[in-house]
């Protein structure tokens, strides 16, 4: 009789075995859903060990517990501590008020290659100018072929959609130059020119390839973007954490201060491309603790959303 | 090396097989799961993963009558023939004929590295000495022509295309048109990017593969994908006839696995790897030798024997 009395009264307690089939089977759906296999398994580790000694209800079941306490971990990790309010913080920057006079607010965008860098920034620049801003962007992508045309056909195509074509500039010193210089040579002349944003595009790189990384390094030290931004598709599976997790190493080793400059947020692309595998939004902000501030879902310059964390948590979850 | 931690990681289980004295049912099982767990990381297809270990398993028996030894070997042979069954769909590629006019087109992704590879894989021709261009039917793409021109004039290649004319069907059919008649032998199409959701850029497909007819359709998978691999691999497959797959970015830290699903989604040979941004980061591509290397077969060999 006792099994049934502590059935009713909900004293039965958790242990690793009751556990394991439920556990077993999200985290193979989590994985399914394109969640790293090091991250979903951490997770379910993370579950195990806050449920294993608590008591439950049988009325409710292993597997409805498991899926709330996944349900909560996949939100607080979704939703990372810092809120980024960029228009406010580039008033901040423009009038002076955060501190090192009055400047443009930089942004500058990263990540391997083809993932679309140069696309997002451009959808980003559509949005900054719809709010009535000044944009420059800096070509420093001086390595791929193209890379300075396809950045001009958007400087032409976004002018198409404002009253004032003053208000996008591209700023570009052709191919083979050194990335770093162009940036401050850009960041100079949009000071001078008392523009609201910099948006620095930047060649595309393997986190492995060690001069490439270094390279990176020294744009982000010499120019100190206000926002770092690592630009990662949603299509990419278990290499998403070895990519963010060696950007910022290689931010932290090339730094030359105690305090590097690392990566603030990401924007996640290609979101039209994954149906409901959506798991690389969970294993980017797991590895950095940081936002997902954009997601691109489309080739057009409307296609930047904000991440909407109840619907990727119910889609990982079914 | 591609694929250098999978590989490692299936050695050590079967190192840890190897010492074991008793090979029996829970062996096998831990056995299958650290290969299944190191597939997984590799982003290999999750179901492909599970028909993997299913095969294994089926293809031993746990008769008390069949000597351990004899477990692990059959162990070895099905995993083998299991991961060869992944990258190898047993299909031979298609391989260009000399003399002829060979329409090759590109298709895949967006940004996984299709107007890259044309340029690899005309450089690759020429440098054999063969007759090669390259046509840029893509005019979605901001700055896809200039891109393309300035990787062909790079590699010395021979290029068609246009800034005005916004129809990719009609500028692959006019390129293809004018380097048949001027008897290359290597017409490269590239074309633009594209998912399966958008249904429209999946009929633009279809319509320039029935203009330029070509003998091959080669699709671009990048290396670090995961999950949705085969959907979309499936997807284009289900929709032109892809006969090869090229995987790029290898040189990262690319898992490979994911990419391993365009080949079982259409069926089709790898033929190349793309192992960094430069001309010549290209290599050709064989199934067995890679599994064997994949699995460090020598070493396995010599340990089953004892
Ligand atoms: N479907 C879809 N395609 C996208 C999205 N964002 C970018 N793309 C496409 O992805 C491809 C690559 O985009 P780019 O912006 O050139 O990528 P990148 O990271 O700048 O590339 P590199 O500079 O060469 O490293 C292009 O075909 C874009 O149109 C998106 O949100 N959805
Ligand atoms: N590291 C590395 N980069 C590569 C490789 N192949 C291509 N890339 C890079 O990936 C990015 C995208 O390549 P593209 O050739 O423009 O890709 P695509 O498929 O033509 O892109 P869309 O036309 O926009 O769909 C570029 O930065 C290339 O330099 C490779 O094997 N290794
Ligand atoms: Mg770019
Ligand atoms: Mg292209």
């Amino acid at each position: 009789f006792s099994n049934f009395f502590d059935g009713i009264t909900g004293n039965k307690e958790i242990t690793k075995d009751v556990l394991n089939g439920a556990l077993n089977q999200y985290r193979e759906h989590l994985v399914d859903k394109n969640v790293a296999n090091d991250v979903a398994t951490e997770l379910c580790t993370g579950i195990e060990e806050s449920l294993i000694g608590t008591k439950m209800s049988t009325l409710k079941g292993v597997k409805k517990i498991v899926k709330d306490s996944l349900q909560a971990s996949l939100s607080r990790i979704l939703s990372s501590n810092r809120r980024i309010d960029i228009i406010r913080d580039i008033e901040l920057a423009n009038t002076g008020a955060g501190g090192g006079g009055q400047r443009p607010y930089v942004i500058a965008f990263c990540g391997v290659n083809g993932v679309g860098k140069s696309t997002n920034l451009a959808k980003v620049c559509y949005w900054l100018l719809h709010n009535n801003l000044t944009v420059t962007i800096a070509a420093c992508d001086t390595f791929r072929a193209g890379a300075v045309e396809q950045l001009r056909v958007h400087q032409s195509a976004l002018r198409q959609t404002i009253k004032d074509p003053s208000q996008i500039e591209l700023f570009d010193q052709g191919y083979g130059k050194d990335a770093a210089g162009v940036a401050s040579d850009a960041i100079k002349q949009a000071s001078a020119m008392c523009r609201n944003v910099v948006l620095v595009d930047t060649a595309g790189r393997m986190q492995n390839n060690v001069p490439l990384m270094r390279s990176l390094a020294k744009l982000v030290n010499v120019n100190k973007p206000d926002l770092l931004l690592f630009v990662g598709e949603a299509l990419v599976g278990n290499e998403a954490v070895d990519q963010l997790s060696k950007f910022n190493e290689a931010l932290t080793d090339f730094s030359p201060t105690e305090t590097p400059r690392l990566i603030d947020g990401m924007i996640l692309t290609k979101f039209d491309t994954i149906d409901d595998k959506v798991g690389a939004a969970v294993s980017m902000t797991y590895t950095t603790g940081k936002p997902v501030i954009f997601v691109g879902t489309g080739q057009t310059y409307r296609d930047l959303k904000k991440l909407d964390i109840p619907t990727i948590v119910s889609t990982l979850l079914t | 090396m591609v694929l250098a931690d999978l590989g490692k990681k299936i050695t050590g289980a079967f190192k840890q097989l190897n010492s074991a004295t008793v090979v029996d049912e829970q062996l096998v099982d831990a056995f299958l799961g650290d290969i299944s767990k190191a597939l997984l990381e590799s982003d290999v297809n999750i179901k492909q993963v599970k028909r993997l270990r299913d095969n294994v398993k089926k293809s031993i028996s746990f008769d008390e009558n069949v000597p351990g030894m004899n477990r692990r070997r059959l162990l070895q042979q099905a995993v083998q023939q299991e991961l060869t069954r992944l990258v190898d769909p047993g299909i031979l590629p298609y391989v260009p004929q000399k003399g002829k006019q060979n329409v090759i087109m590109f298709v895949g992704l967006q940004g996984s590295g299709k107007t890259t590879s044309c340029t690899k894989l005309g450089y690759y021709y020429m440098k054999k000495g063969w007759k090669v261009c390259l046509i840029c039917a893509d005019t979605f793409r901001a700055g896809a022509f200039d891109q393309l021109k300035q990787n062909c004039t790079k590699a010395r290649i021979p290029f068609y295309g246009s800034y005005t004319e916004t129809d990719p069907v009609v500028i692959a059919a006019e390129g293809v048109e004018k380097f048949k008649a001027e008897k290359f032998e290597i017409i490269i199409v590239d074309t633009s990017g594209r998912h399966k959701q958008e249904e429209g850029l999946f009929e633009e497909m279809l319509q320039v593969s029935q203009a330029v007819d070509p003998d091959n359709i080669v699709f671009v998978m990048d290396a670090s994908i995961g999950q949705a691999a085969e959907l979309q691999a499936a997807a284009f497959k289900g929709q032109v006839d892809v006969g090869s797959v090229i995987i790029t970015k290898l040189d990262g830290h690319a898992k490979g696995g994911g990419a391993l699903s365009a080949v079982a989604a259409t069926q089709s040979p790898i033929i190349f790897m793309g192992t960094g941004e430069h001309l010549d980061d290209f290599e050709p591509f064989a199934a067995k030798p890679f599994v064997s290397k994949l699995l460090g077969m020598g070493d396995i060999g010599g340990l089953m024997e004892v």
